[in-house]
């Protein structure tokens, strides 16, 4: 049995066409998949649904065989925008899913300090988010959704405002610590080259429903030498022309 | 960028102190009478006999105490009836029109009123400034409350946050910035509350003491409470923008 198994989901909000049709789709324990599409495809629709934030009206979606009811500590969720509490310092942001559970305990903010070491934030554990870049302020993110030891990473285009460089950066960091703790992710993204660097699997998807399914066997660990090797051209023409025979 | 800021500090006084004069020497060389516009010495004569003689303290505390008064039950009151209503929509729908109504009627208009219900004095004042006071706050608390991101509402949900804690650990640090806004507002409105209160309903403190001096035709007078009216506006003015600027100093602090 997969990890998370989604099977014939379908959603619709009430009186719009459906915006998720037909999905059937498994993710095994510890892969990295990417969901691309045209904005609009229902990707983040799709996002949702396996977090528990919304609930299909066809099929069912489970995790570890028990369907995904409402969202717990099982998951980590990486929303678009870094969504940081600017009142709160970055160590306290990291530790937000914590401190809503109980007050945190010495080793759980020994564990949040490691992360964001990890992520190259140690100096700036005491400042406001406000003061750092935004590469930085997407860093805390991924550490705030890092600190409960998530099984599974659902990220919804969470570089997508970043510049070019920083994002490479960031996707480097990610496949690391997603690698080191063996969690499974689901990104949702429309840069073409970030899905085939980061995924194991590309699932194209438009109009609701998943459209090709695409296996990434490029070896791995993947550096910035990986970006231009042929195999990752291929990778990509392929995923275009997945996406340019939909618009077609 | 300080020195320009210091620059424009003494540009204001020099212009005060250049508009004083120019009104000292116009109300001596065109002989007005004290009684239509006294000259600026005249004023600070009287303002300094009734500070030293501490005839304007009790009227002085008398206002300041109403205004504190007022503006923390106002602000309270309409602090809790915004979250109140920001949290029920049924509470809103419910209560609505009610607080309209309430804030198209002026409230001076209601003073005799009070005056009727509370006597003539300290309490008629207090409410009619808490009244004043009340609303800038509830509308302020409700909207900033309402117009919390919904992304950061799915994170908490996400994060299995129960209402309190999406309440009190979200809407409310994340609406202060609106929250304070409003309780700068009705800081200004509360001054002007206490004072106009105090004109019909009172017979102590700065608003009696203009209409007294109107009475007594003592002009000087007049202007030396006017004068302590604003200095008292601006303390209060200035302690909430230092209050609000140090509680929002995370939401600010970029460097």
């Amino acid at each position: 049995m997969s990890f998370l198994a989604m099977q014939q989901v379908g959603f619709t909000f009430p009186g719009w066409p459906p915006v998720v049709r037909q999905i059937d789709w498994d993710i095994e324990k510890g892969e990295f998949h990417c969901l691309v599409g045209r904005s609009g495809c229902g990707k983040t629709t799709l996002l949702k649904l396996a977090a528990g934030l919304l609930h299909p009206d066809e099929g069912r979606i489970a995790l570890h065989g028990m369907d995904v009811l409402a969202p717990g500590p099982e998951l980590g969720f990486v929303f678009q925008s870094p969504t940081l509490l600017e009142w709160h310092r970055v160590l306290d942001n990291v530790l937000l899913p914590v401190s809503l559970q109980h007050r945190p305990t010495a080793g759980e903010i020994d564990k949040a300090q490691q992360l964001l070491a990890q992520l190259g934030l140690a100096s700036h554990a005491r400042h406001y988010p406000r003061q750092l870049s935004g590469g930085q302020q997407s860093r805390v993110a991924l550490a705030r959704a890092l600190i409960l030891e998530p099984s599974l990473l659902l990220m919804d285009e969470p570089f997508a405002a970043l510049d070019a460089i920083t994002r490479e950066e960031l996707q480097d960091d990610l496949l690391q610590m997603c690698r080191s703790r063996r969690t499974t992710v689901l990104f949702v993204t429309h840069d073409i080259a970030e899905a085939v660097y980061l995924a194991d699997r590309v699932a194209v998807m438009d109009a609701g429903r998943i459209v090709q399914d695409i296996r990434v066997d490029i070896g791995k660990p993947r550096t910035t030498a990986t970006r231009y090797s042929e195999a990752f051209a291929r990778h990509c023409s392929q995923v275009r022309a997945a996406m340019d025979k939909v618009a077609a | 960028m300080n020195t320009k800021l210091l620059r424009m500090r003494v540009g204001s006084l020099v212009l005060l102190a250049l508009l004083l004069l120019a009104w000292e020497w116009a109300a001596r060389g065109f002989g007005l009478s004290a009684l239509v516009l006294p000259a600026p010495s005249v004023i600070f004569k009287s303002l300094w006999n009734g500070l030293a003689s501490g005839y304007f303290w009790p009227h002085v505390r008398s206002t300041g105490s109403e205004l504190l008064l007022g503006l923390a039950i106002g602000c309270i009151v309409g602090f809790a009836s915004g979250v109140i209503m920001s949290e029920s929509a049924f509470l809103r729908a419910l209560l609505m029109p009610y607080v309209v109504v309430s804030q198209v009627i002026p409230k001076l208009a209601l003073m005799p009123l009070f005056i009727v219900w509370f006597g003539f004095g300290m309490t008629s004042t207090v409410v009619i400034t808490a009244l004043i006071c009340f609303f800038p706050l509830m509308e302020n608390t409700l909207t900033s409350l309402q117009q919390v991101e919904p992304q950061r509402l799915e994170l908490f949900r996400m994060l299995g946050a129960t209402r309190r804690q999406t309440l009190l650990r979200l809407k409310l640090p994340a609406g202060l910035p609106g929250i304070l806004a409003g309780l700068r507002v009705a800081v200004v409105l509360a001054l002007v509350g206490a004072v106009v209160g105090e004109f019909i309903g009172a017979n102590r403190g700065l608003g009696a003491l203009v209409i007294a001096s109107q009475g007594m035709m003592d002009t000087p007078l007049m202007f030396a409470v006017l004068v302590l009216i604003a200095v008292l506006g601006m303390l209060v003015y200035q302690a909430t923008l230092a209050l609000e600027k140090w509680l929002l100093l995370p939401y600010t602090k970029v460097s």
